[in-house]
């Protein structure tokens, strides 16, 4: 007999004795793990479609005349001090009326009546695809204006900062149910432990009598703890994982959903969210041990 | 192997249940410790095992002083102590071989083991047919042999049994003084508390005599029968 079957039939006894207080713990621990990964998993399907957004990200930074080697020298260095560019081009007068010219195919006739050099020079900013630079960008825009010789700055579509401040919002909420989960996990998990250990208080004490190691009197608590975060957070994924198909199936079909491809959370994600729900259980019994007991 | 010097106890406020108490007791000795109720016996044995700390004095097993033993580690001198307590402390839901088995489950023993080792104490103490039963549904001498059984199963160096007899009529403190003298073949040490002249006077041991907290030092009166007879009758 080792320390771990030991400990795993007083664990089975202990859950067979107090199954109507574990039940309730399951399902909180199930119910906080389903509201912190549903809410993870709209702001993991949030980054996935900014980084669709990226192109969309690009900044055009109209000049009045075209800047001379120095002076997009001088450019370069000033857009560069402000923020981190994935890429920065110039575009001549020319430049700008051959794309034009392109973008126009088969209409590129009414052209001829103009001069090549009507559309004005810019510059094409970059930033580095991320939600950082998403949330940035009005300030960068605001920045470029400043410089000289810049006539006016376009980016993007306004909605990129509306998308943002949603992000932003979803990442607040996803902080606020992790907290959630926190507390309920180890606090539910403790206070469930505290009874079964309240209820084997003469049993401990006993053990402790004829000679039972500190470990063999709480490796059982732990495992307790452990299983309710493992079982209980596996329980919640499923219960995600039915509520994301039956999402897609529900709004199918909508643009939303026509427009940006969704996904499940990644099966390291899900292994991650049970493995660290489990240790914030086994924490909680752990702590409960901690007290009661008097180690 | 068991040692006392100057050993002094007293509890919250001020009852002193024991005072400069010194002895000793050797590898593989039986001692009984004697005094009427109330003379500090089962205060004595609390204190060997290290349930109560002694206000003064120092208590030794096998050498070392208990009292600097770390709570971490005590675990070691309570597998080293059987100790059969005078209220039994079982396990009442449990069956009788779960609550022998305790003893034996901590130190990771055998399923078969324990198994047999369980039958057999049964055996020896006239219990064969109560090993499933809950503990709580035996009588008061089933339940004192079953603390008995628990106490001396994994074969402990010392066994501390308090009134092991107390609850038991003639021929089954026989089955229980077989036990413990096989056990002393084995090197056990044993201390016995008792206020029951009965079960010692036949015997060769030595006697610790407590008087309200005092060792009586005084040589042994060569005990008459009749004269057992009139102490016990003041006893009770
Ligand atoms: N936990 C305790 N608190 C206070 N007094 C105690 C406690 N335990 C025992 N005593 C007192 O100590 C004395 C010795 O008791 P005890 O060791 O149980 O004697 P015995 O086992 O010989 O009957 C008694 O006067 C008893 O009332
Ligand atoms: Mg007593």
């Amino acid at each position: 007999m080792s320390l771990l079957s030991a400990a795993l039939r007083h664990t089975g006894r202990n859950m067979a004795n107090t199954w109507k207080s574990q039940l309730t713990t399951l399902f909180t621990v199930s119910l906080s793990i389903l509201i912190f990964s549903f809410f993870y998993l709209a702001y993991f399907n949030g980054l996935l479609i900014g980084q669709e957004l990226g192109d969309d990200l690009r900044l055009i930074v109209y000049l009045d005349e075209d800047p001379s080697p120095p002076l997009e020298e001088e450019y370069r260095r000033k857009i560069e001090k402000f923020d981190q560019v994935e890429s920065i081009t110039f575009v001549s007068r020319q430049q700008a009326f051959a794309s034009f010219s392109r973008q126009l195919g088969d209409d590129r006739d009414i052209l001829l009546d103009l001069p090549p050099d009507f559309l004005p020079p810019s510059i094409q900013v970059s930033p580095i695809k991320s939600l950082d630079s998403l949330s940035r960008i009005k300030r960068f825009s605001d920045y470029l204006q400043t410089l000289p010789g810049v006539l006016r700055v376009q980016y993007g579509k306004e909605w990129i900062e509306r998308f943002y401040s949603v992000i932003q919002l979803i990442k607040i909420v996803v902080i606020l149910s992790g907290c959630l989960l926190i507390m309920t996990t180890t606090f539910m998990v403790a206070h469930t432990i505290r009874l079964t250990l309240l209820s084997r208080q003469k049993e401990l004490e006993l053990l402790r009598l004829v000679g039972a190691t500190n470990n063999y009197i709480r490796m059982p608590f732990l495992l307790e703890g452990g299983f309710q975060g493992l079982l209980g957070s596996g329980l919640g994924m499923g219960a995600l994982y039915l509520l994301y198909r039956w999402l897609l199936l529900r709004f199918s079909g909508s643009t939303l959903f026509e427009l940006f491809p969704c996904s499940f959370l990644p099966p390291a994600t899900i292994a991650l969210l049970m493995m660290v729900a489990t240790l914030l259980c086994a924490l909680g019994s752990f702590s409960s041990t901690r007290k009661t007991l008097r180690f | 192997m068991v040692d006392l010097i100057k050993v002094t106890k007293t509890y919250q406020p001020d009852v002193t249940a024991l005072s400069e108490i010194t002895f000793s007791v050797n590898r593989g000795e039986k001692v009984f410790l004697t005094g009427r109720s109330g003379a500090g016996k089962t205060t004595l044995l609390k204190l060997i095992s290290r349930i109560e700390p002694p206000t003064k004095g120092l208590v030794e097993i096998a050498g070392m002083d208990i009292a600097r033993i770390p709570r971490g580690k005590l675990y070691t001198l309570r597998r080293k102590i059987g100790m059969a307590y005078q209220d039994f402390k079982l396990l009442p839901e449990r069956s009788v071989a779960a609550n022998i088995a305790i003893s034996m489950e901590i130190v990771y023993r055998k399923n078969s083991f324990i198994q047999k080792r369980t039958r057999e104490l049964l055996e020896q103490l006239g219990l064969q047919s109560k090993l499933n039963t809950p503990a709580a549904e035996l009588s008061r001498g089933e339940q004192q042999r079953v603390a008995i059984a628990r106490a001396v199963a994994n074969y402990p160096e010392i066994i501390l049994a308090d009134e092991p007899t107390g609850n038991l009529d003639a021929e089954t403190t026989q089955r229980v003084m077989g036990l413990f003298k096989e056990l002393q073949r084995r090197d056990t040490t044993l201390i016995i508390a008792t206020h029951d002249p009965s079960i010692y006077q036949e015997q060769r041991d030595r006697v610790i005599r407590l008087q309200h907290g005092l060792q009586d030092t005084s040589p042994p009166v060569p005990a008459r029968p009749s004269e057992a007879v009139a102490q016990v009758d003041t006893v009770l």
